[in-house]
């Protein structure tokens, strides 16, 4: 489903010398996986997942997401697959302070180019029922716990029935027994609603949620 | 609910976060605009004021006052306070075959008593072909009559506002006494509202009316201000004037009495505002630019302020110019929002003035007002915008 070619990031630090966050590396996810991405700090995996989530352009490489390079595509386009394809979640939630949970979650469906074929503020209702969260609609982010603004975020992925989950240390910021929930929360995603979840940790207990790991270390992809 | 609203409500939300912040951003385009508007709409008021003094008056009619009167495009150092002309210029310009009908013109100010109430009030003393060259029609009673005039009748015709300030009706007014100066007169007539009043300042409507043969009770010297008079609907007005000045010339020097036709005095009036105009837009300019320059500058903080948000939008799918839009939104809201409060502020202080001057704000000020507060925020709302549109979206995520 997405594949990395010899995919290569580096950074100038000055003019002589280069730092390779991600040395050639090649990857591929496939469909309805769950894959963990782990590795030490500062060994790239971030840098990994934000090329995986087209975030960010290869110094070098190709990537190609259901058999289209992403190099031939404009900015508007991979924003738009960004928007359709790819749902993310991170550490730091990241969820727009001044909007309220419902908004947060609906965001995405405002820069949606495409009809979508449901509406989207049922499906938001529906998802905040299902996962727990009624009552807090109107609420700001501020006003809520860790462990529900993370689960607002995973809805705000949800809300465009993406392909494909990415989260960044999605525990990162919550302690072990609500961090469990986020992990069956996204297990249930994949099992049931067939999406596609990769997770950066670099914890062994988190990584265990995934079918298959990806080793990252000092910016290469190990086995 | 559209995109466009969630971002304009968006906006606000922000705006609600920081009110202190929003306002002082706000304040140089609110100052602005409450400048621009306020003396555009003494100035729009002030021109509607004289204009309707002037305009009742027909095209054939002329005005004889001392001194020069309007001096290289503007208003001279003219005395039209001076009692200057007498009895024999008004018989010498009779004679003056092209000149219709002719009345001076004297005034006469004091507190005038009625049966109700009292109030200061002017006597506009004028001879009966007055009432035709001003264009007045009666309501109530009669108008002046060369019998007024001959016999020195203590009578007078009032205008709408003063007679029924001093005698509570209209009809009440009719065959009663008001006293002036200790000198008792009786309202033969009340003339139709002219207008032109309405801002407070003194206009017909608040007049009396009198014979001028009447009018030397209070001027022994019998004097007068001004000569109003009709000239014959065919004949060339400049050919009259002509004539009119060898009938003046006869008694007086060059610089000692004016000719004017109203659409001169309105001309030189107009001229003046023009004039303001300029200097207002100047204002304008230079007070919108510094209020611009101040969105700008809050519209950068608010972009380095708002990285990582940006970084959210774009990894959720913002195209380039989702964001741009939403910032330019963002400007123009604030800049709308400072317009919208100077607009405010402007009315607020016309209302406060407008019992003690004719300020008068129209529908063009208040569009206008806006408008320019919405390119405003535009201009320069854009060069922030695109500055938070082009982050790289890695970069703008990673953001602390
Ligand atoms: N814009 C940049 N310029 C230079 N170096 C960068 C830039 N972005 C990332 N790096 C470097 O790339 C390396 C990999 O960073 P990355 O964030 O991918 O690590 P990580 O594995 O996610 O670490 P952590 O577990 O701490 O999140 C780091 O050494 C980082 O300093
Ligand atoms: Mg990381």
């Amino acid at each position: 489903m997405i594949k990395l070619d010899k995919v290569v990031k580096s950074y100038k630090i000055d003019e002589e010398t280069t730092f390779y966050a991600l040395k050639e590396s090649s990857v591929e996810i496939n469909e309805r996986e769950f894959v963990s991405i782990i590795g030490p700090s500062g060994s790239g995996k971030s840098t990994l997942m934000h090329l995986i989530g087209l975030l960010d352009k290869p110094t070098s490489g190709e990537i190609i997401v259901q058999g289209r390079k992403i190099s031939q595509l404009n900015d508007d386009q991979v924003s738009s697959l960004r928007n359709e394809f790819i749902g993310f979640v991170f550490q730091q939630f990241n969820l727009i302070p001044k909007l309220t949970v419902l908004e947060n979650i609906l965001l995405p469906s405002f820069y949606a180019r495409k009809k979508l074929e449901y509406d989207p503020r049922e499906k938001a209702m529906g998802l905040i029922k299902r996962f727990g969260l009624e009552g807090k609609e109107k609420s700001y982010p501020n006003k809520i716990s860790g462990g529900q603004q993370q689960r607002v975020a995973i809805l705000r992925a949800l809300i465009m029935e993406p392909k494909m989950i990415l989260a960044d240390e999605p525990t990162g910021n919550l302690d072990s027994k609500t961090g469990g929930e986020i992990m069956e929360m996204l297990k249930e995603l994949n099992e049931d609603e067939k999406i596609t979840i990769a997770i950066v940790t670099h914890e062994a207990d988190i990584a265990k949620y995934g079918k298959r790991a990806i080793h990252v270390k000092d910016g290469a992809v190990v086995k | 609910m559209s995109y466009f609203l969630f971002i304009v409500k968006s906006a606000f939300e922000d705006f609600r976060r920081s009110k202190m912040q929003t306002f002082l951003t706000s304040l140089g385009i609110l100052i602005g605009v409450f400048a621009v508007v306020t003396l555009t709409a003494m100035g729009l008021g002030l021109k509607k004021y004289i204009s309707d003094q002037f305009d009742s008056l027909g095209t054939n009619t002329l005005f004889v006052a001392p001194g020069k009167l309007l001096q290289g495009g503007g208003f001279g150092e003219s005395s039209l306070l001076g009692n200057r002309f007498d009895l024999k210029d008004l018989n010498r310009l009779k004679r003056v075959r092209s000149i219709k009908s002719i009345t001076p013109l004297s005034s006469k100010s004091g507190t005038a008593k009625g049966a109700k109430d009292s109030e200061f009030s002017t006597i506009f003393f004028s001879s009966e072909a007055f009432f035709d060259i001003s264009g007045f029609e009666i309501d109530k009673g009669r108008f002046l009559d060369k019998r007024d005039i001959d016999k020195r009748a203590k009578v007078l015709v009032a205008g709408p506002k003063i007679a029924e300030k001093l005698f509570g009706t209209i009809s009440e007014a009719i065959d009663k006494k008001v006293t002036i100066d200790n000198v008792s007169f009786t309202i033969i007539g009340v003339i139709k509202s002219k207008g032109g009043g309405g801002f407070g300042g003194p206009d017909y409507d608040s007049y009396f009316f009198g014979p001028y043969t009447t009018g030397f009770i209070f001027d022994p010297d019998k004097k007068f201000i001004r000569f109003a008079m009709k000239t014959d609907e065919n004949i060339n007005i400049s050919s009259v004037k002509e004539e009119v000045k060898d009938a003046m010339l006869k008694r007086y020097k060059d610089d000692e009495f004016s000719i004017v036709e109203p659409t001169e005095i309105l001309s030189v009036v107009n001229g003046i505002f023009g004039i303001m105009n300029i200097v207002l837009v100047a204002i304008a300019s230079i007070s919108l630019l510094v209020g611009g320059i101040g969105i700008m500058n809050i519209m950068y903080v608010t972009v380095s302020d708002k990285t990582k948000e940006v970084g959210i939008r774009r990894a959720i799918g913002a195209r380039k110019n989702d964001i741009l839009f939403q910032f330019i939104v963002e400007a123009v809201a604030l800049s709308i929002l400072g317009g919208a409060l100077g607009l405010g502020l402007a009315y607020a202080g016309i209302l406060l003035v407008q019992p003690f001057f004719p300020a008068y704000m129209d529908v063009t000020s208040v569009a206008l007002a806006l408008g320019v507060s919405s390119v405003i925020g535009i201009i320069f709302g854009v060069l922030p915008a695109r500055k938070a549109a082009n982050l790289e979206p890695v970069e703008a995520i990673r953001y602390e």
